[in-house]
């Protein structure tokens, strides 16, 4: 039963991420593969915070975490937009490499490579977030906020324009509308969502290390996304529940450990592929 | 004071000199129609007037005012906008959101508006949304609000473009080409649409193949050949000068 | 001295990442496809020529079946599955993301076949090294090819692209694909004879690598990502322009371990791109190609 409930935290948390995924990649269509470092600052921040002497209420945490994200976000694709989405791709692997390399070296910071253990379990105005359930309540409310801001802002002007920039960026500057600010605004949003999930897995992991937001992460939070669907808030919450099954599913094949990671690996490449090839709208989104 | 003053205008693609020299004034209320073969740099000059290609020397004015520098958005905000020979409509969008898009100073266009204050940008979009149905009423596609660009035929998209270029509020509309292509009775209905926005008050300057589209709307025709302009008149003028006919159909001056 | 040994090391990796970078932009510039899988197939080069050595295969044989393969690993990705996402009309994000899932299957296999542990050649001459200027500085006989291959395959390249016909043909493509296909030029084979050569070359990359440093499935990401960095700071559809600024960020990624840890060698890579990219967009080509 506990089981259960880590399954449902976790895909929880990566619904989040997934809507910050979603907003690059299938909303605005530039591609990028520094989602996990991302989640991974978030994480590291918010542990930091909370690590701290001084510990900081779980709220205003979460809150600082979603906000450098938001920075780092901005920093990250304003000068690369203004030149080309290739431009960002190069910047978005950029990011993750430098990152990974960060929480490995940077050993006062992030612990290095033996991660940071005794990541305390928040309070959350005298309810102690300590058991499995209480987490899928918490993570529950987040990612429900999540959900109804991503909902909201495809359904207003922004979203509209959003959409429309994906499209033709050309007949946008023909109307007389801005599209880098749009197009920023769009990726600093994803850095909040991003962010603020990181604080969230940090919590409920109670101990974080660089390999969950390696560039292998990144390739599994892409996937959750592509194979979810994009362009769909659908899509960024079935995506995470299939693909975080996936390995349960590889298990009752007899792998010998050693192989078990680039086994999973393997199968997420072999799907992106698939789904690209025959299904490049996903189980539930739009075309990509 | 002139209204749309180009000034010898010069630009070149590495060796390839689209336009030369090129240089000509638009007065305000008329309908300005621009012809001339293929490769003469019609849409090169629509590309200097609105700020989407710098040219190596020379200078567009509106109103008195230098454009140059502008970006394409301070220019429609100035009051120009332009359509495109390859329509660029969004093709995965309504035929009502394609003017939403273009409706400016909306509320909820930035990430704060539209997340932030949701209950505000949903007031704020019916005033919008009214004044959308206007223009494509204006135009005759009240009753394809509804309907993606990608179903709709190849006369109602043209008129959406023109649709979407009224969204800007812009009073001087460069259409590249609004009647190509279309049946005889689309035809009409364009013409009559364009002659309804100078009644409007709008400025017009149109480039176009058809001679009959220009007889029939132009109130001043220039003939561009090689980047430059080589003529200028009423459309009976233009049209009947035999020189001018044998560039047009490929002789050479 | 230790300056001029991390100058020469500089120059050596310099080469390779030139080439990466050379043969990354051929694919680039003609298909306009951002091939990641590249990275795999650097690492494929090294793990193919690997394993036929040690199973008896002469060296200079192996070497060529091991580019060879790695020609028509990249022509199948172009024909079998690019050509494919083309014709169901893929945007470039759709064919970006295959081939990063294609990138992970090569990785991951060689992964699942060779383990993660880091291989070495069994050849003995590998390890060798020469000293020269008195000892002071100290090439290993794979860094002299790594040399040699650097500088004649860019000449290479650049008389390849400008004086032959295929070479010709490739850039009329790049430069406009739409009328190479109405003119008969038939871009799609233009676009496979690119991969392969790519392909080969970087293979080649990747076997002269590992003869120097070992073998690791993930070893390809990295160098990929740098030599697309020297590839846009030295100006798309400049083989020179390319080639120049992967010898300088490996030059000064080397220089830099004087002061700074290894580990953040990648953060100079990005800096530089950073730099670049606020400042001269359209790379370091286009400061003498201005008129």
């Amino acid at each position: 039963m506990d089981f259960l409930f880590s399954y449902l935290v976790l895909a929880l948390i990566y619904v989040l991420v997934g809507l910050s995924t979603n907003l690059l990649v299938g909303i605005v269509g530039i591609f990028s593969i520094s989602q996990a470092a991302v989640f991974g600052v978030g994480a590291y921040i918010f542990a930091n915070l909370t690590m701290a002497a001084t510990s900081m209420p779980f709220i205003l945490a979460l809150a600082i975490a979603g906000g450098a994200c938001v920075l780092l976000n901005i920093v990250v694709s304003l000068p690369s937009l203004r030149v080309s989405g290739d431009y960002f791709v190069v910047t978005s692997f950029g990011i993750q490499l430098v990152a990974s390399a960060v929480f490995v070296n940077w050993v006062s910071g992030t612990g290095g490579a033996n991660g940071l253990p005794g990541i305390p379990a928040p309070e959350f105005f005298g309810f102690a977030l300590d058991t499995p359930p209480r987490y899928v309540v918490v993570a529950g409310l987040a990612t429900g906020l999540g959900c109804l801001a991503f909902w909201l802002m495809m359904r207003s002007p922004f979203g509209r324009l959003l959409r429309a920039i994906r499209e033709d960026e050309i007949a946008i500057a023909a109307v007389g509308k801005q599209v880098l600010g749009a197009k920023v605004a769009a990726a600093a949003l994803a850095g909040g969502f991003g962010g603020v999930a990181g604080g969230i897995f940090a919590a409920f992991m109670s101990f974080i290390d660089p390999y969950s937001f390696d560039l292998d992460a990144s390739i599994l939070l892409l996937s959750m996304v592509v194979i979810g669907g994009t362009r769909t808030l659908a899509g960024s919450i079935v995506g995470p529940f299939v693909m975080l099954a996936l390995p349960q599913i590889l298990t009752m094949i007899d792998i010998p450990s050693t192989m078990a990671a680039p086994a999973r690996q393997f199968a997420y490449g072999v799907l992106l592929i698939v789904f690209m090839l025959y299904r490049p709208q996903g189980l539930v989104g739009e075309r990509l | 004071m002139s209204y749309l003053q180009i000034n010898a205008v010069d630009v070149s693609f590495g060796g390839l000199r689209a336009l030369t020299d090129c240089g000509f004034a638009i007065k305000e209320g008329e309908i300005t129609c621009m012809v001339g073969p293929n490769g003469a740099g019609k849409t090169t000059i629509f590309n200097v007037i609105t700020g989407f290609l710098k040219p190596d020397r020379g200078s567009v004015s509106f109103k008195d005012r230098a454009l140059t520098g502008m970006t394409p958005q301070q220019i429609v905000a100035v009051g120009i906008a332009r359509s495109f020979q390859n329509l660029r409509l969004f093709v995965d969008l309504t035929a009502l959101d394609n003017v939403l898009v273009g409706i400016r100073h909306q509320f909820g266009e930035s990430v704060f508006g539209g997340l932030f204050r949701p209950i505000h940008t949903a007031s704020s979009q019916v005033a919008v949304r009214a004044r959308a149905m206007e223009i494509l009423d204006h135009v005759g596609l009240a009753d394809k609000a509804e309907i993606f660009v990608r179903n709709l035929s190849h006369g109602e998209q043209k008129l959406l473009t023109v649709a979407r270029l009224l969204a800007t509020e812009a009073e001087l509309l460069l259409l590249d080409e609004p009647a190509s292509g279309l049946s005889a009775r689309a035809l009409e209905g364009v013409m009559d649409l364009l002659r309804r926005l100078q009644k409007d008050g709008k400025t017009l300057l149109v480039v176009e193949h058809n001679t009959r589209v220009v007889q029939k709307i132009a109130d001043t025709v220039l003939f561009l050949h090689q980047g430059h302009l080589i003529a200028q008149g009423t459309a009976s003028q233009i049209t009947s000068d035999p020189d001018l006919a044998e560039i047009y159909f490929g002789g050479v001056i | 001295m230790l300056l001029s040994q991390l100058l020469i090391n500089g120059l050596v990796t310099g080469c390779i990442l030139g080439l990466i970078a050379i043969s990354w932009a051929l694919i680039y510039s003609t298909a306009g496809i951002f091939h990641v899988a590249h990275a795999g197939i650097y690492t494929l080069g090294g793990y193919l020529a690997w394993s036929l050595v040690t199973h008896g295969v002469p060296t200079l044989p192996a070497f060529i079946i091991a580019i060879a393969i790695c020609a028509l690993v990249g022509a199948a990705i172009q024909t079998q599955l690019y050509n494919r996402l083309a014709d169901r009309q893929a945007t470039p994000l759709v064919i970006l993301v295959a081939s990063l899932g294609t990138l992970a299957i090569i990785q991951n296999t060689i992964a699942m076949i060779y383990t993660t542990n880091i291989l070495q050649f069994p050849l003995g001459w590998n390890r060798a090294v020469i000293g020269i200027a008195n000892n002071s500085i100290r090439l290993s006989y794979p860094q002299i090819l790594t040399l040699f291959a650097g500088a004649a395959l860019c000449l290479g390249t650049i008389c390849f692209t400008r004086y032959t016909g295929l070479g010709k043909r490739i850039r009329a493509v790049a430069n406009n694909p739409f009328l190479a296909d109405i003119t008969r030029l038939r871009p799609r084979q233009t676009y496979t004879y690119v991969m392969a050569i790519a392909s080969g070359m970087v293979g080649l990359c990747g076997i002269l690598v590992s003869l120097d440093f070992g073998l690791q499935p993930y070893n390809g990401v990295l160098p990929l990502m740098t030599a697309t960095v020297a590839v846009f700071a030295g100006g798309i559809g400049s083989t020179l322009g390319a080639f120049a600024v992967a010898l300088i960020l490996s030059v000064l990624e080397n220089l830099a371990l004087l002061v700074m840890p290894g580990e953040w060698g990648v953060a100079i890579a990005f800096g530089i791109f950073i730099v670049f990219m606020l400042f001269l967009p359209t790379g370091l080509s286009s400061l003498y190609s201005r008129r």
